[in-house]
């Protein structure tokens, strides 16, 4: 079987980039695969089956939703919420009617009226403000075939907004880990998180929870390493929430070699996230590979992690004090963080090596290149033997048959 | 308790499943339970008929028969364990294998094309439903366990079964190694008929029958044995607990077998069994130089085996009742009282 692989690549700097770099050479060794040039629209003609990487970044995925428009297949949903995406396909291209269609499909009239509202600048952005409540995926929904998506989260969303097609959950595969000396950094312990810094990733619970846990534990360090978002002034936060900036370490922007080394250092990785737009968090996945406890909102794909492995700290209000609770208990028990970190290291193996995942892959598009005409094979099988005895399509014994066709999965 | 033993059937067609399943039925009978075997035929081809028969077995009604509950029903092999039932123990004997791996080997059944990739995938995605909805799940070995869980994720208790109740003794280690296994390509019978090309002091008795027969016996009449080779074709009980006497050991090198009764026939007629490196479920049983001689796949190594067990007939003894001493652990009363409790 010959696929045509839509994706991002390396170089380019795209977090689904360094995704499909990590899945292709064990896909290709278990199926064929041709990667398609950036901006090519059309899929090679040999090819059996079209697989095309959907994240939220117009620049990175915009070629590759048009490319599916031209001919639908398997959509890798990386993002649940695609309002940015949306957003950048219409308004970004002058496209506002696009845009407000889109909105429509979603909302109705209300959501068209809202549409309104952000092109007259009348409201701050939804994929700003509110991307949550409209995720904008109805058109990938439509020509996606089948979806291949990494959490039961993003599954159930999906099903929610009423995609009906076959949906695959292949976990977010893990890097192995690389030899890389730990950076010194002190800190006992240091807790790290890693990412862009802004509201949605928590930093200021995160400082507020962190100040109190330096009261009882003072050696304990912070590393903030991400490129703050624009808008996103840590040094005004900590000034507002009354904390000094002792404890803590700041990183920009880092590479992968200087991340890897940095993760390796810490003893626990904090990774915060509220709302979340059903994504996956790559740092999370290395933090796993490194045997590294988690601290993690319980929201989404985060939720699903086990509780073995992470500290679940839900986004409400009483958000600081779970959070400083956990961190608490981290930085007094040794004995907690070293069994934590041996199940996350299990998982990684367990649950996202590599292998695994080209495996699930290739029976996600195995079942959709070929899928529906088994499908049909079975219906017209079981119909006409229904038929032959007198159970017409009327016949009450024909939903009992559906049901038990729906039951093991061998009709939608 | 009402207990219905699911079995599918492949008309005209007999082996250990169907041997398993009617003593499963008199077992249970005899232990006081009302038990009863349910069999549905099945044919696995052309297309995606592999699972409008399976399906079959779903639109069955177990839940009750004549008006009287049914307290459980145990399934055995694909696709008896499709059948619904609120108390569904699965006895595995083996899923479908051409799904798994037997793919893409010559005993593989589905093509590269889309569609028959697509059914192989749903096969086995079928198999993770039915069988994550058992119970309890048991399987007869712990190869057909490990198949299970690499290729579902499932976890099996291993519960093996004895064999055929037949008239087991020892009347001496003679001059012929025996195979009873029905003959079909995937029981590697050439392989013991290759050996007895290269020792011409090795006498070989096959009984059975099977779609592979008319080919051994052309390799037989190629290699110029059949002096040597006997063909008895099927037996009666009697006839082979009688071979299984007199024979010096036992030849059983399936490749990747899921259990395969015919060591612990072979041990509990003090025969030592020599078997090969990849035979999969014998091995949970025949261990090298302790029950049997376990060696490499090739025909020059099983004649090798058989001249030792002819020159060193005291060791074939010990090793055939080290075997006996281990088929006499596996009893029905263990094995039934694991699977209903």
């Amino acid at each position: 079987m010959k696929v045509a692989y839509f994706s991002p690549m390396p170089p380019e700097r795209s977090g689904i980039a360094d995704y499909s770099a990590l899945v292709l050479p064990e896909l290709r060794q278990r199926i064929g695969v041709e990667v398609v040039r950036r901006g090519r629209k059309r899929a090679p003609r040999a090819a059996d089956v079209c697989l095309y990487h959907v994240g939220n970044n117009p620049d990175a995925h915009g070629w590759i939703v048009e490319a599916l428009r031209r001919r639908p297949g398997v959509v890798v949903l990386h993002d649940f919420v695609l309002h940015h995406l949306v957003a950048g396909l219409t308004i970004g291209r002058r496209d506002g009617h696009g845009y407000l269609d889109a909105m429509e499909r979603e909302g109705g009239v209300v959501g068209r009226l809202l549409g309104h509202a952000v092109l007259d600048k009348r409201i701050p952005p939804l994929w700003e403000n509110r991307p949550e409540d409209f995720h904008l995926a109805g058109e990938i929904f439509d020509l996606a075939s089948a979806l291949i998506v990494h959490s039961r989260y993003v599954r159930d969303r999906a099903r929610a907004a009423g995609y009906g097609k076959p949906v695959f959950v292949v976990p977010h595969p893990a890097w192995p880990a690389p030899d890389v000396q730990p950076e010194r950094v002190e800190g006992e312990p240091l807790f790290g998180a890693f990412g862009n810094l802004n509201a949605t990733k928590r930093v200021p619970q995160l400082l507020e929870a962190f100040a109190r846990v330096r009261g009882s534990h003072p050696r304990a360090r912070l590393l903030l390493v991400g490129a703050a978002s624009p808008g996103f002034d840590l040094e005004r936060r900590l000034q507002r929430l009354g904390l000094d900036s002792s404890g803590l370490i700041r990183e920009d922007y880092v590479d992968e070699a200087r991340l890897w080394a940095l993760m390796t250092a810490c003893d626990v990785v904090v990774s915060l996230r509220a709302p979340t737009m059903g994504e996956t968090s790559g740092g999370v996945i290395r933090a796993l590979t490194l045997g590294k406890p988690l601290v993690v909102s319980d929201v989404g794909w985060f939720r699903e992690l086990p509780d073995e492995t992470a500290l679940k700290v839900p986004p409400d209000e009483g958000e600081a004090d779970t959070l400083a609770a956990a961190l608490e208990l981290l930085a007094a028990r040794e004995d907690v963080r070293a069994a934590m970190g041996d199940a996350a290291r299990t998982l990684a193996v367990r649950e996202h090596d590599v292998g695994r995942s080209a495996e699930l892959y290739v029976a996600a598009l195995e079942q959709a290149a070929g899928g529906a005409v088994v499908q049909e094979e079975i219906f017209v099988d079981v119909a006409r033997a229904a038929a032959e005895v007198g159970i017409g399509p009327d016949a009450p014994d024909v939903t009992a048959i559906a049901q038990r066709l729906a039951e093991v999965e061998l009709a939608e | 308790m009402r207990i219905a033993v699911c079995r599918p059937q492949v008309p005209f067609a007999r082996g250990g499943a169907e041997i398993m399943t009617d003593t499963l039925v008199s077992e249970l009978r005899a232990r006081g339970h009302d038990a009863d075997l349910v069999s549905v035929p099945f044919k696995w081809y052309p297309g995606a008929r592999v699972l409008t028969q399976a399906f079959l077995w779903r639109m069955l009604d177990l839940d009750e028969a004549d008006g009287q509950k049914i307290d459980m029903v145990v399934a055995t092999k694909f696709p008896s364990y499709v059948v619904r039932h609120p108390e569904k123990r699965v006895w595995l004997v083996h899923q479908f294998r051409q799904a798994y791996e037997l793919d893409r080997t010559d005993l593989g059944q589905f093509s590269e094309s889309p569609e028959d990739r697509a059914l192989r995938r749903s096969v086995q995605r079928l198999d993770r439903l039915a069988l994550g909805e058992a119970t309890r799940l048991f399987s007869t070995s712990s190869n057909v366990a490990e198949r299970l869980e690499r290729s579902t994720g499932l976890i099996a208790e291993v519960l093996p079964h004895p064999p055929q109740q037949l008239g087991y003794r020892c009347e001496g280690y003679g001059d012929f190694v025996l195979s009873a296994n029905r003959l079909d390509r995937a029981k590697r019978i050439d392989l013991l008929l290759e050996a007895a090309a290269l020792d011409p002091a090795l006498r070989v008795v096959v009984v059975s029958n099977g779609p592979d027969r008319a080919r051994l016996e052309e390799v037989a009449h190629g290699h110029g044995i059949n002096g040597r080779v006997e063909f008895r074709g099927r037996v009666s009980g009697e006839q082979l607990a009688d071979l299984y006497a007199r024979c010096l050991a036992v030849y059983y090198a399936p490749v990747d077998e899921d259990f395969g009764m015919g060591p612990y026939e072979s041990f509990l007629s003090e025969k030592p069994v020599i078997t090969t490196t990849d035979a999969g479920g014998p091995l949970d049983v025949v261990l090298d130089r302790q029950t049997g001689l376990v060696v490499a796949p090739d025909a020059a190594d099983i004649a090798q085996a058989a001249a030792w067990l002819r020159e060193h007939p005291a060791d074939a003894a010990r090793f055939g009742r080290a075997g006996k001493a281990l088929a006499e652990e596996v009893t029905w009363d263990h094995a039934i009282g694991r699977l209903l409790s």
